[in-house]
């Protein structure tokens, strides 16, 4: 009987013990002297406790006390050690036996192998933590470092590496490797994916796992001679393991070394399997990080370049969430909150009714809004916003409003400016072209006419004389064709500048436009008595340009000269017109007047609308001279003589591709030339 | 042709001093011309004149500075004033300067016998 029951006892699976009340082990079954290698004899007592692992043994002997004093049944959990040194992990169940009065007697009890529970345990532990740390935005490479260990932990004996693939998807990047050596990592970091350069360099290539189960007769690799570097840092074994995304790109390599030869059983497998997995979902996470962070990046960006700000709004709650660029527009302090109050303080006085109607009208219709809203800033400038917002339902069936804000203020202001422009041109066009100009085209218009029918009364009558003078009518005739064609040329010059509709790029010979404006000008310049000198340079290079647009420039530069030294009584009313190279392959045109010239600090005033230090004068054209000039790419400005009257130049680029702007210059000039043209015609 | 009745012409206007002196020349006058007030003042006809076509605006010299500088001179040449610009401003100056007209340009040929036939009659 007793050896029936022993029987039994040494054939349950686990191990049986018994115990006195005070834990003093007096029996353990065959299996437990089997498992730990230790003999009965020298297990009695507490001598069973040296097979206890030896970092889980203070809190075994506590919870070990804690029963034996409770009295009760319990289960506790240990690792013990294996014969040949390795550790698993026993559920201990402990039950009291007690007499008839209640006293105990014994302890009975049970230890069974919960190992691979325990280790399946810890795994999902480790995946779980590995998956919070990914969900809550830890560095790849502290996530995939924590990975590597977990699996060394539960492959004892394992190395583990993770490699990437670059963007490129042609070289390997270092992932982590927290128990590998430095200076085998940085030999691997680097190589191209091909399979030719390692295992993990194959396996990436062939999306496909590479075993070399023993390093020391592995022929691949050669030319890269793989094997000798893994071999001189000890490993002699390399399990790879593609990593792939979903979509089944190849993200890296998931690779186990071993220090001895060894392949991988289907435990080994289902590890490799599970982490790989969880190794793809963190890179493909932080890669999607990335490009979010980007696009993020990009958005903020792009907010900021084109001076638009985006929000949200909750009708009902009036939760409104604000980009940082309407933070930067509406001159809030970066993450106040913002409120419905706080953005109407900001609101121009006069525009606020409009402001709290169309925030009535959204909630109620809920309907898409665009308008125009002027803010007050607190330095009482003014900005110009325009505001267009999208209404929807969401989720929960709440009205929220989604919009953007751009700042249009520098828009505005600029059309205010090209008003002025325009009104300025316009006035220039009358006041200067044809006053002056009238006169002058008469002028250069009466002159021929005049010769004409002199010659012709003349003509006339050395016809009527007896005899006939007929060589000298036919040379007064000749002087009448000359004088017509005289006057025919004034018209044509006229039309060239007056007649062109469309902006034109084309090479202009500054000189000769300069010398067109002179003949149109001349008679002004003589009545107004201006002694005019010019010294146009010699082979200057043609400029790209509007012909026209530079000539009313100097047409304006040079009435503007002759006007400056009208009341000049003193001194030579001289004028010199100079064209010349200028550095940096420039053409420059330089007038010099003698006329009352200018203060100083009154430069910049010049260039400003209906400035003007003469009375009746025309210093309206400058600034629309000088607007003209920047759409060539070149510069305008007036510089105080020496002695008396003031000195204007403008120097352009030659052969510029394109004369921007010239364009918006000529939409103004053109409404103002035809205008003067209709005038010219009706007179 | 009456050798007293000399009639200059002053005009920076290469036509003007081309077809005047001929048109004068056939209404029967001694004619000559010059290109500025003070190729005038310089010639040796200036005692001979009895009559000055005289352009208003020249570079140099102009009409009425050369009127100015006659009068000065105690040289008072009557002065037929022609001029391109139609301005009546300075038309009225010269005429209360003792001008005995001022035509514009284009002028006719009546009116510049009428003219010149009344300049003489002062002379």
């Amino acid at each position: 009987m007793e050896n029936e029951l022993t029987r039994v006892v040494n054939a349950i699976p686990g191990f049986v013990w018994s115990a006195a009340p005070d834990g003093s082990v007096d029996f353990l079954n065959q299996r437990w002297c089997d498992y730990t290698g230790v003999s009965l004899e020298d297990a009695r007592g507490s001598g069973w406790q040296t097979a206890i692992h030896p970092d889980g043994a203070p809190r075994f002997l506590d919870d070990w006390r804690s029963l034996l004093e409770s009295g009760e049944a319990g289960q506790f959990e240990a690792r013990f050690r294996r014969f040949d040194g390795t550790f698993r992990w026993f559920l201990i169940s402990a039950v009291p036996l007690r007499d008839e009065a209640g006293d105990l007697v014994r302890w009975y009890g049970q230890n069974t192998d919960i190992d691979d529970r325990k280790r399946a345990e810890a795994l999902l532990a480790g995946e779980k933590r590995l998956l919070e740390m990914v969900a809550g935005g830890c560095s790849l490479t502290v996530v995939l470092e924590a990975l590597c260990e977990l699996v060394e932990d539960a492959a004892s004996g394992s190395y583990c590496s993770v490699v990437l693939v670059d963007p490129s998807g042609t070289r390997l990047e270092h992932g982590a490797a927290p128990s590998l050596p430095v200076s085998f990592i940085t030999s691997i970091i680097g190589r191209p994916v091909n399979v030719e350069s390692g295992p993990c360099a194959m396996a990436a290539y062939l999306n496909e796992q590479v075993i070399a189960a023993d390093l020391t007769i592995e022929t691949r690799w050669e030319s890269y001679t793989w094997c000798p570097m893994a071999l001189a840092h000890g490993l002699q074994a390399c399990w790879s393991t593609p990593i792939s995304s979903t979509a089944g790109k190849v993200l890296g390599a998931f690779a186990l070394y071993y220090d001895e030869p060894q392949r991988p059983t289907s435990v080994h497998q289902s590890l490799i399997e599970q982490f790989t997995h969880i190794a793809s979902i963190a890179i493909e996470r932080a890669q999607s990080h990335a490009r979010l962070t980007r696009s993020e990046a990009f958005l903020a960006e792009a907010q900021h370049l084109s001076s638009t700000g985006s929000f949200a709004w909750r009708a009902a709650t009036d939760e409104i969430a604000w980009s940082e660029q309407l933070y930067r527009i509406f001159e809030f302090d970066q993450g106040v909150p913002v409120t419905l109050e706080l953005i109407g303080r900001r609101v121009h006085p006069e525009d606020a009714p409009m402001w709290h109607e169309m925030i009535d009208r959204a909630r109620s219709d809920g309907r898409d809004v665009e308008y125009e809203l002027r803010l007050q800033m607190p330095d009482h400038s003014v900005k110009y916003l325009h505001v267009v917002a999208h209404g929807a339902r969401n989720q929960d069936g709440q009205l929220e409003y989604i919009g953007a804000v751009q700042d249009v203020t520098e828009r505005r202001l600029s059309e205010a400016a090209l008003d002025k422009v325009r009104s300025e041109l316009a006035h220039v066009a009358r006041v200067a072209s044809l006053g002056a100009l009238t006169a002058s085209i008469a002028h250069e218009v009466n002159q021929p006419l005049s010769g004409i029918i002199t010659n012709a009364s003349t003509c006339l009558r050395m016809l009527a004389a007896d005899p006939p003078n007929v060589a000298g009518a036919r040379q007064t005739a000749q002087r009448t064709i000359r004088d017509g064609h005289r006057a025919s040329d004034v018209i044509v010059r006229l039309r060239a500048l007056f007649s062109k509709k469309d902006a034109t790029t084309e090479a202009v010979d500054l000189n000769e436009s300069t010398r067109e404006v002179i003949a149109l000008t001349w008679s002004e310049l003589q009545r107004s008595r201006v002694v005019l000198r010019t010294e146009l340079g010699d082979n200057l290079p043609p400029v790209t340009g509007d012909r026209v647009q530079l000539q009313q420039v100097i047409l304006n530069l040079l009435l503007n000269a002759a006007e400056a030294m009208r009341g000049v009584d003193d001194r030579p009313r001289q004028l010199v017109i100079r064209t010349e190279r200028d550095e940096g392959d420039r053409v420059r045109l330089t007038l010099q007047d003698a006329g009352v010239g200018f203060e100083p600090h009154g430069v910049d005033r010049l260039f400003e609308a209906f400035y003007t230090t003469k009375r009746g004068g025309m210093g309206i054209g400058l600034s629309v001279s000088r607007s003209i000039i920047e759409s060539h790419h070149g510069r305008l400005w007036a510089v105080p003589n020496d002695g008396p009257g003031a000195t204007f130049s403008f120097s352009i680029p030659c052969g510029a591709p394109d004369v921007m702007g010239a364009h918006n210059v000529r939409a103004i000039a053109t409404p103002a030339v035809t205008e003067v043209e209709h005038v010219m015609r009706d007179e | 042709m009456d050798p007293d009745s000399l009639v200059s012409v002053v005009d920076d206007d290469e036509s003007v001093r081309e077809s005047l002196p001929d048109l004068l020349r056939e209404l029967g006058f001694a004619a000559q011309a010059f290109s500025s007030a003070e190729e005038f003042l310089a010639s040796d006809y200036v005692g001979q004149t009895r009559c000055l076509i005289l352009d208003i605006v020249m570079p140099g010299m102009s009409g009425p500075d050369l009127q100015l500088e006659l009068t000065c001179r105690r040289q008072p040449i009557p002065i037929v004033f022609i001029t391109a610009h139609g301005d009546e401003a300075v038309r009225s100056r010269v005429l209360e300067r003792g001008a005995v007209e001022c035509l514009f340009k284009p002028f006719s040929e009546t009116a510049l016998l009428d003219a010149v036939q009344t300049a003489l009659r002062v002379s």
